[in-house]
C-alpha cells in the first residue's frame, strides 16, 4: 500500500516558482487498478515518479507498507512512457536485468524471463533486439522486464501513449488480463479517458496546474468492459464533465 | 570490384605523372624527388632486409602499450568524470590545462626524466592519446539517456550497478571513437618522438635515410 500525505511539488523555473501538485492526499489500496488522469501539464507523470522515488516531493511524504519512499527501489517498478529498452541487450536480456542485478545464474533468470516473455506474446523474439521490434512490443518487453523482477506495485506512466489506436487498445486489454492474474498493484497514468475507464477500478481525476485532487471516481463495470455499451461512454460522459468543469 | 577499379584510378594517374616528370623526362632532379622505380625498390629492399619490418613492430609495440595505460587512465577516469559533477568539478581546470600543450613538447621532459627509450615512448603516447579517450568518453557518458539509468534504479540497481552495466555499455560507442582518434595520434606522436629521442623504430630509420641522403646531397655540390 501506498500512501501520499499533503504532498506538495513545486518546480523552480527562471527564478519563478511554479506550483506543479497542490496537497496531494492519496492511498493506493493492495490489489487495485488505480488510475490518475488529467490533463497535460497537471502534474500526473511528476505525481507518479514521486511514488517510485525519482523525485522527491517538497513537502509532504510518501509512504509504502511503513517506509518513507526516499529512492527507487524494486518493490515499486516502473513502465516508462518512452521506450526504454536497453538497446545493447537483447529481448531475454532486457528482461533478465533486474534478475541478474540480483546475482541470479543464467539459467534460472532466462527460465524466468521467458515465462514472462510469453505472458506478454512475445516468446519467439526472445533473441531480437529492441531496435527490430515495433512499439508496442517494446513497451510489452518494458512490462515483462518490470513484472519478472516481482514489484509490489506497477507504477506506469502513459505506456501505450505512442502507439497507435489498435495496438493500444489490445494492450489495454492484455494489461487487464495481467493484472487478474498476478494479482499486482497497479497505478496507471493517462489523459485518456477512454483509457482510464476501460482499466481502473478508480479513478482520480486531477485538475489543471496547479494539479489537485478533483474527484475519486470508482468504476465499478464488468470486465471484460464494453466500450460501446451505453454504461461505459456514461461513465465517460461523467469524467469528461468532471475535467471541463 | 567496379568500385575497386575505379577507387584505383586516381593513384595509378598519380604514378604515371610521377615517373613523367622524373624518369622520362628528368624535369624533376632526383635528389629533390626520387623516381617511383627507385621507390619501389629501396621499398622491398627494406622488407626484404627486415629493417622496416622491425622498425614497424618496434613502433607498433610502442603505441600498443601507449594506448593501453592511456585508456587504463582515461576511460574509468571520464566514466567518473561524465558521472559525477562534483568529479568533473575537481579535475577540469587540469584537464583543461594539460590538454593543449602538444604532446611533442614533452619530449624534452619525457628524455630527462625517463631516459631515451621505451618508458620515455610511451609517456608521450600517453600524453597524446589520453585526451581524445577522455573527452570523448565524458561526452558519452553525459549524452546518456536518463530513461536508461531511471530505469536501472527502478529495477533496484544501485549506483554502481547502473554504472557497470547501464553507464558503460552505453557510452561505449563513444569510448571506441575516443580510442580511434588516441591510436591516430599516438602513432603520429610515436614517429615524431622517435624522430628525436630514439634509436629505433620508424621514425628513427626516417632521420637515419635522411642524414644518408643529406651526405649524398652534399657529397654532389661539394
Amino acid at each position: 500500500m501506498i500512501t501520499l500525505k499533503n504532498v506538495f511539488k513545486t518546480f523552480d523555473h527562471n527564478g519563478k516558482t511554479l506550483e506543479i501538485l497542490n496537497d496531494i492526499n492519496l492511498k493506493v489500496i493492495d490489489g487495485e487498478f488505480l488510475c490518475i488522469l488529467g490533463p497535460s501539464g497537471c502534474g500526473k507523470t511528476t505525481l507518479l515518479r514521486m511514488m517510485a522515488g525519482l523525485d522527491m516531493p517538497t513537502s509532504g511524504e510518501i509512504i509504502e507498507g511503513d517506509k518513507v519512499v526516499r529512492k527507487p527501489t524494486r518493490s515499486r517498478g516502473f513502465v516508462f512512457q518512452q521506450y526504454s529498452l536497453f538497446p545493447w541487450l537483447n529481448v531475454v536480456d532486457n528482461v533478465s536485468f533486474g534478475l541478474e542485478l540480483r546475482g541470479i545464474d543464467r539459467e534460472e533468470r532466462y527460465r524466468k524471463s521467458r515465462e514472462y516473455l510469453k505472458m506478454v506474446g512475445l516468446l519467439p523474439f526472445q533473441h531480437s533486439y529492441p531496435q527490430e521490434l515495433s512499439g508496442g512490443m517494446k513497451q510489452r518487453v518494458a512490462i515483462a522486464r518490470c513484472l519478472v523482477n516481482k514489484p509490489n506495485i506497477l507504477l506506469m506512466d502513459e505506456p501505450f501513449s505512442a502507439l497507435d489506436v489498435q495496438t493500444r487498445e489490445k494492450l489495454q486489454v492484455e494489461l487487464v488480463k495481467i493484472w487478474e492474474n498476478e494479482k499486482k498493484t497497479i497505478v496507471f497514468v493517462t489523459h485518456s479517458v477512454d483509457e482510464a475507464v476501460f482499466l481502473a477500478d478508480r479513478i482520480v481525476v486531477l485538475s489543471k496546474s496547479p494539479g489537485l485532487i478533483i474527484e475519486n471516481v470508482p468504476i465499478k463495470l464488468k470486465r471484460v468492459r464494453d466500450r460501446n455499451s451505453y454504461e461505459f461512454l456514461d461513465v465517460k460522459k461523467d469524467i469528461i464533465q468532471l475535467l471541463n468543469d | 570490384m567496379k568500385k575497386t577499379i575505379y577507387s584505383l584510378v586516381l593513384p595509378i594517374l598519380i604514378i604515371f605523372v610521377w615517373a613523367i616528370l622524373t624518369t622520362f623526362t628528368g624535369y624533376i632532379p632526383e635528389y629533390i624527388l626520387p623516381s617511383p622505380n627507385e621507390v619501389f625498390q629501396s621499398f622491398f629492399e627494406l622488407i626484404y632486409n627486415g629493417i622496416l619490418l622491425e622498425a614497424t613492430l618496434y613502433t607498433l609495440t610502442q603505441v600498443f602499450f601507449g594506448l593501453i595505460v592511456s585508456a587504463a587512465v582515461a576511460i574509468p577516469l571520464g566514466i567518473l568524470m561524465g558521472w559525477s559533477a562534483k568529479v568533473e568539478g575537481l579535475l577540469k581546470l587540469i584537464v583543461g590545462i594539460l590538454r593543449p600543450i602538444p604532446p611533442i613538447a614533452w619530449i624534452p621532459f619525457a628524455i630527462l626524466w625517463l631516459g631515451i627509450g621505451l618508458t620515455s615512448s610511451i609517456f608521450i603516447i600517453f600524453l597524446g592519446s589520453v585526451f581524445p579517450i577522455l573527452i570523448n568518453t565524458i561526452d558519452g557518458v553525459k549524452r546518456i539517456d536518463p530513461v536508461l539509468t531511471e530505469v536501472a534504479y527502478t529495477l533496484g540497481a544501485t549506483e554502481f550497478q547502473t554504472i557497470r552495466k547501464v553507464v558503460m555499455p552505453a557510452a561505449l560507442p563513444s569510448i571506441i571513437t575516443g580510442l580511434k582518434i588516441g591510436v591516430g595520434i599516438g602513432l603520429m606522436c610515436t614517429v615524431a618522438a622517435e624522430m628525436i629521442g630514439s634509436n629505433n623504430g620508424l621514425g628513427y630509420i626516417i632521420v637515419k635515410y635522411e642524414t644518408f641522403l643529406t651526405n649524398e646531397v652534399n657529397n654532389q655540390y661539394s
